[in-house]
């Protein structure tokens, strides 16, 4: 749940007067999409985007002629003529709900982690953030299974649950609650590390839960 | 249309000796006698004959599992302990032995394919246990500590040069060993067959996945919703497995041969039925006959529920013959 865990930490950065074709090679190469820029004490002063870099580089609809001329311009444009500075960052204790919000608030694909000084410690982008809530509720782990399990109107509902496979040494590593919205049914996801998947419906069903069974229809 | 074959079943009572503790553990040795009860006496028993598998060398296991999962698994066994990494992984004082056994019984298998020449009219059937397609390298899981399926095309790559195989797998469950084995590997194709990874152990076997590096489009997983019955199996198979084997033309195929995707089997959610098992037979004999005269070895998987599991065999058996169930 928390950046300081999943962001790629001490990232590639760039200073302010960095020329535009140099930056544009820079991302090329490290086949990035955003950089950091920042001052020379490491503080945050844009986040740098190829969107910006193409934005500033000439037409292809243009002649062979009129590009060069636009390029010799570029060549001496800093990046801080281009770079946005209006930016959103994240802090250290911020939680991956808080990226989640900007990603989809602001429609970016890559976040900068800052100190109470506003330098920059991290990253944190998008497939950071898809590879964090995978870790989270335990997508694809090698060895598991998700249990869907018709959620009980009764509040000890999880307890019973959890007391009946604990009962029975049945391991799992995730238990999560999802009240249900419109079609969707109330349900308790949990993932299981068994292959005995028989035994795990019988001490669910035992303790008077249903499995739920996708109404998916092959 | 009858085809005159004899069914070679590869089996060895010592496989009843791996103890999975009894309880509730489905990977029992009544799986085993119940297979073989009726081989011998259902209406392919004219047709069958049994012979012993041989212990797999140290140096054939090491053709994927390093000598230090070997110690390991040995070192477990001696020690008197019950599970290796997992309850699922159910040892007694005989496990080891009869691993090597379990996984000797394909190696078996291909020798007699391959002592037959192109004369050879004969099918193979390893009804062993333990089962090996979740083996990894280095750890047991889901009931398999060796992987025999794995075992059984290096050894035909690397006793007999056939370079080109394919193992396609039908059991229930994704085979995340066989995969680990082949998943860069160019000269190998894995194909399977198995309930969405979302819902099923062990989690494995997306239908994005393709292979990587030299590996790059000799895998194809075939992932089914749960509930999925005849109609998507024979689709997946009339369809993008068809295609692919056509592209590949294997010298050999090796059969992961599970029967738990069946209605009643409740190891998993998919819905087959025992007919379906002929009918994947048949096709596997077609193909099997069309790219490779005939060599094809089927190993014993998954199959949890006893009934319906020797009707699932005898069923594929007889679909191998091109006789009808």
């Amino acid at each position: 749940m928390f950046i300081q865990y999943s962001m790629t930490p001490d990232p590639v950065t760039i200073g302010a007067d960095m020329p535009v074709i140099e930056a544009a090679a820079m991302l090329r190469k490290k086949r990035f999409r955003h950089l950091p820029v920042v001052d020379g004490d490491g503080r945050l002063l844009a986040m740098l985007t190829d969107r910006d870099l193409r934005s500033a580089c000439p037409s292809t609809v243009l002649s062979l002629e009129e590009r060069e001329q636009v390029l010799e311009k570029v060549k001496a444009t800093s990046i801080s003529e281009i770079m946005s500075t209006d930016f959103v960052a994240l802090q250290p204790t911020s939680t991956l709900d808080d990226a989640l919000l900007l990603f989809q608030t602001h429609n970016i694909g890559a976040l900068p982690v800052i100190d109470d000084q506003g330098r920059v410690i991290g990253i944190f982008s998008l497939n950071d953030m898809m590879t964090a809530y995978r870790r989270l509720f335990g997508l694809g782990e090698k060895g598991s299974v998700l249990v869907a399990i018709e959620d009980a109107d009764d509040q000890a509902a999880l307890g019973s649950l959890v007391n009946a496979l604990e009962r029975k040494n049945v391991f799992f590593t995730r238990l999560v609650r999802v009240p249900g919205q419109g079609r969707e049914p109330d349900i308790v996801y949990l993932r299981v590390n068994t292959m005995n998947i028989r035994a795990v419906h019988r001490i669910v069903e035992d303790a008077g839960f249903t499995i739920h069974v996708p109404s998916i229809q092959p | 249309m009858t085809i005159n074959k004899r069914i070679t079943v590869i089996t060895d009572p010592k496989y009843n000796l791996h103890d999975t503790g009894g309880g509730e553990h489905p990977e029992i040795p009544e799986r085993l006698q119940i297979i073989n009860g009726r081989l011998t006496s259902g209406h392919l028993a004219g047709m069958v004959d049994f012979a012993s598998p041989r212990p797999a060398t140290r140096s054939e296991l090491m053709a994927f599992h390093p000598e230090s999962w070997l110690f390991r698994f040995e070192e477990a066994v001696l020690s008197g302990r019950t599970y290796i990494d997992h309850p699922d992984n159910q040892i007694g004082f005989e496990s080891f032995e009869i691993a090597t056994l379990s996984a000797g019984a394909g190696l078996c298998g291909i020798d007699l394919i391959e002592q037959d020449g192109l004369q050879g009219e004969r099918i193979i059937f390893c009804s062993t246990r333990p089962p090996g397609h979740h083996a990894e390298p280095t750890r047991p899981f889901g009931f398999c500590f060796l992987n025999n399926c794995v075992l059984a095309a290096r050894y035909w790559q690397q006793r007999y040069g056939r370079r080109r195989l394919c193992v396609l797998d039908f059991d229930a469950h994704h085979g995340n060993g066989i995969q680990t084995a082949f998943e860069e590997d160019g000269e190998v194709l894995y194909i399977s067959i198995h309930e969405h990874p979302s819902f099923s152990y062990p989690g494995t076997g997306w239908a994005e996945e393709h292979g990587l590096g030299p590996g790059k489009g000799k895998i194809l997983n075939i992932p089914l919703a749960p509930g999925s019955n005849d109609a998507g199996v024979l689709a997946a198979l009339d369809g993008p497995v068809r295609s692919l084997l056509e592209q590949f033309r294997p010298e050999a195929f090796v059969i992961a041969a599970g029967f738990d995707a069946h209605l009643l089997d409740d190891m998993s959610g998919l819905a087959y039925s025992s007919e379906l098992y002929g009918k994947i037979g048949a096709r596997l004999a077609v193909w099997s006959k069309e790219f490779c005269c005939g060599r094809l070895v089927s190993i014993l998987e998954g199959g949890y529920h006893l009934p319906v599991l020797a009707d699932c065999v005898e069923n594929y058996l007889s679909g191998l013959l091109l006789t009808k169930p």
